[in-house]
């Protein structure tokens, strides 16, 4: 295959749109369904999701007379390209680990930011005082859990020994140690709120603002923010199965047991959904900077010192 | 104070009033005409301390009623100020609202429904009625049996 | 895309509009939303948006001061939708027929500004919750 051809595959199919795409509607489904089973009741069919989807696009597109169109309509398409290029990155690298560059981290780390940038454009080209409101709140997070996020990665980067490549981190299992676990944790909890789920969903707070952020979208632009929240639960676990509990094997125990360290977080993100109400946003600020930028300073001072010394289990 | 303390010191004001009906042992109606009425409501308010909880406009063929309830919460009393109004054409009473900012929203509101005019409102504004409901049309006031509604 | 009402029949998303009502229809809307009914099963979700919905749950009688609202909440529902009228008053005004301050029930008030709009009747006062799961189910079979 001629390299354009492989890149057009890798993004269009495997491991970009078709299949992330499908995992994140699967993903979506399993999330709705485990949160109806722990609630004592049925949950819709496997095919919610997809039907949602569907019945959006045929629906009208109503943008509000004093919105800026241009961004209105292009929010939805750049974070559903974000996502869309983090999850090829992702399984790049980790299937055809010859061809991707090394400091790969890096640019995933950018790129993980499309998505709530381009929902922080979209909300306030809205011109409407609940988007402004949600806008106001999803900035204020934002700002709350990139540097944890960022401090986490440095943990995983000091203890793989300085590597920065995604394949070369996915050889150690950072987890199994005081500071990765702790990283780990912390990463789980900013991943939570990146993705808008209870107990960090303020931005879209229904009981609230009526719909925060994605108050004016309808139709086909609210079928790709859906669209690119389900391709979230994807892409941002299998980073975290990546980055921190050694990634995925080309063989199919490997792929196997990759698979199930993917469901593992999932539910443990489900388990955090169900058991927690919403906090406010200066609570969820001070939680992040506070507690979690403290313990991520204790666990990088942990983990150069483990690195010096040849600890491994700090 | 007690109750009977309570009823005794009416008789601070009793020119204005024309009669004092008790109907249950705790429930005490002081009647007076519209003009008597609001030094009556600062009297219970203000010096024998009463908190208001209410009002309530009436429409009797031959008068109009406002009424002002007072509750003394120590010994569960309620007083009731019952204003006469006998001009029926242009209903008008001293307003309890520039005394007692808790009475506004109340007179507001029975201007709206029966026109009764409130002298010296702090904020006389539509309250209840929608806001394209025309002028002058009250709806609570009393229609004769054969007019048709709406 | 075609504006066809039949992907609704899998995903209806509600929106819920009180146009005056005494609140009983709207404390069995809130019930039938609770887990106990699980209407999630039928993909029926609560939105907190017009812009999102596709079936508008209108309780009450629409009072003067609520007409010009509902007029204004029906234009911004992304077509096509259906319009769910739930209780004697919202089908046809109920016991508050002669008020002073009763504009007319749902359907004459969606239909001045729609002629053609889609609206199903969900009589009780109030009807319980399993009765506005059969008619949501029953008129969206029929869509």
């Amino acid at each position: 295959m001629t390299s354009e051809m492989q890149i057009l595959f890798w993004i269009l199919l495997f491991p970009g749109f078709v299949f992330t795409a499908g995992l994140g509607l699967f993903a979506s489904w399993l999330v709705r369904k485990v949160s109806a089973l722990v609630q004592y009741r049925v949950g819709p069919p496997v095919l919610q999701p997809l039907r949602d989807i569907r019945k959006l696009l045929s629906k009208e597109v109503l943008i509000p007379e004093q919105a800026n169109k241009w961004v209105f309509i292009g929010a939805p398409l750049v974070g559903l390209a974000g996502v869309l290029l983090l999850s090829t990155l992702l399984g790049v690298s980790a299937f055809w680990p010859r061809e991707i560059f090394v400091g790969d981290i890096i640019v995933a780390i950018y790129l993980m930011v499309l998505p709530s940038l381009a929902l922080i454009l979209g909300s306030s080209a809205s011109a409407s005082p609940h988007a402004a409101v949600g806008t106001a709140r999803e900035m204020k997070l934002v700002m709350g859990y990139e540097l944890p996020l960022v401090l986490a990665f440095i943990v995983v980067i000091i203890k793989s020994g300085g590597a920065l490549g995604l394949s070369a981190i996915a050889e150690h299992t950072p987890v199994a140690s005081i500071s990765g676990a702790v990283a780990f944790f912390v990463s789980l909890l900013c991943i939570h709120a990146k993705i808008g789920y209870v107990p960090f969903d303020m931005a879209e707070a229904e009981t609230e603002l009526g719909s925060g952020v994605l108050m004016e979208y309808s139709g086909g632009l609210l079928a790709l923010w859906n669209l690119t929240s389900a391709m979230m639960l994807v892409a941002l676990p299998m980073f975290l199965v990546q980055v921190f509990l050694g990634g995925f094997g080309t063989t199919p125990a490997g792929i196997a047991t990759g698979l199930l360290k993917y469901v593992g977080v999932l539910v443990l993100i489900i388990l955090i959904k169900n058991t927690n109400p919403r906090v406010r946003i200066d609570q969820a600020m001070r939680f992040f900077w506070i507690w979690c930028g403290l313990a991520l300073v204790a666990a990088i001072a942990l983990a150069t010192v483990g690195n010096i010394y040849g600890i491994g289990w700090l | 104070m007690d109750r009977a303390q309570l009823i005794e010191s009416l008789a601070q004001i009793k020119n204005e009033l024309i009669k004092v009906e008790k109907t249950t042992d705790s429930r005490f109606y002081l009647v007076c005409e519209s003009q008597n009425a609001c030094k009556i409501g600062n009297f219970i308010f203000k010096t024998l301390g009463c908190r208001f909880v209410i009002a309530t406009a009436i429409d009797s063929f031959h008068y109009y009623e406002v009424l002002y309830h007072f509750s003394h919460d120590q010994t569960g009393t309620v007083l009731t100020v019952k204003a006469m109004i006998r001009d029926r054409e242009n209903p008008s009473v001293e307003s309890l609202g520039q005394f007692i900012p808790g009475a506004q929203w109340i007179e507001r509101e029975m201007h709206d429904l029966m026109g009764i005019e409130f002298r010296n409102h702090p904020d006389m504004r539509r309250l209840i009625l929608a806001d394209d409901w025309p002028q002058g049309v009250y709806p609570l006031r009393k229609k004769p049996k054969n007019e048709k509604v709406n | 895309m075609a504006l066809s009402a039949k992907p609704i029949k899998k995903s209806p998303w509600v929106f819920h509009v009180n146009t005056g009502a005494c609140n009983n229809c709207d404390i069995e809307i809130v019930d039938l939303l609770t887990p106990r009914f699980d209407v999630e099963r039928f993909g029926i979700k609560l939105v907190g948006s017009p812009r999102h919905a596709d079936a508008l749950l209108v309780t009450g009688v629409v009072t003067a001061q609520a007409a010009p609202r509902l007029r204004e909440v029906y234009r911004q529902t992304a077509k096509p939708c259906v319009v769910f009228a739930i209780g004697a008053c919202a089908c046809g005004t109920g016991i508050f027929h002669t008020g002073y301050h009763v504009v007319g029930p749902v359907d004459k008030i969606i239909k001045e500004i729609d002629p053609n709009a889609i609206i199903a009747y969900v009589p009780g006062c109030p009807p319980k919750p399993e009765a506005i799961i059969s008619g949501v189910v029953k008129a969206l079979s029929i869509l």
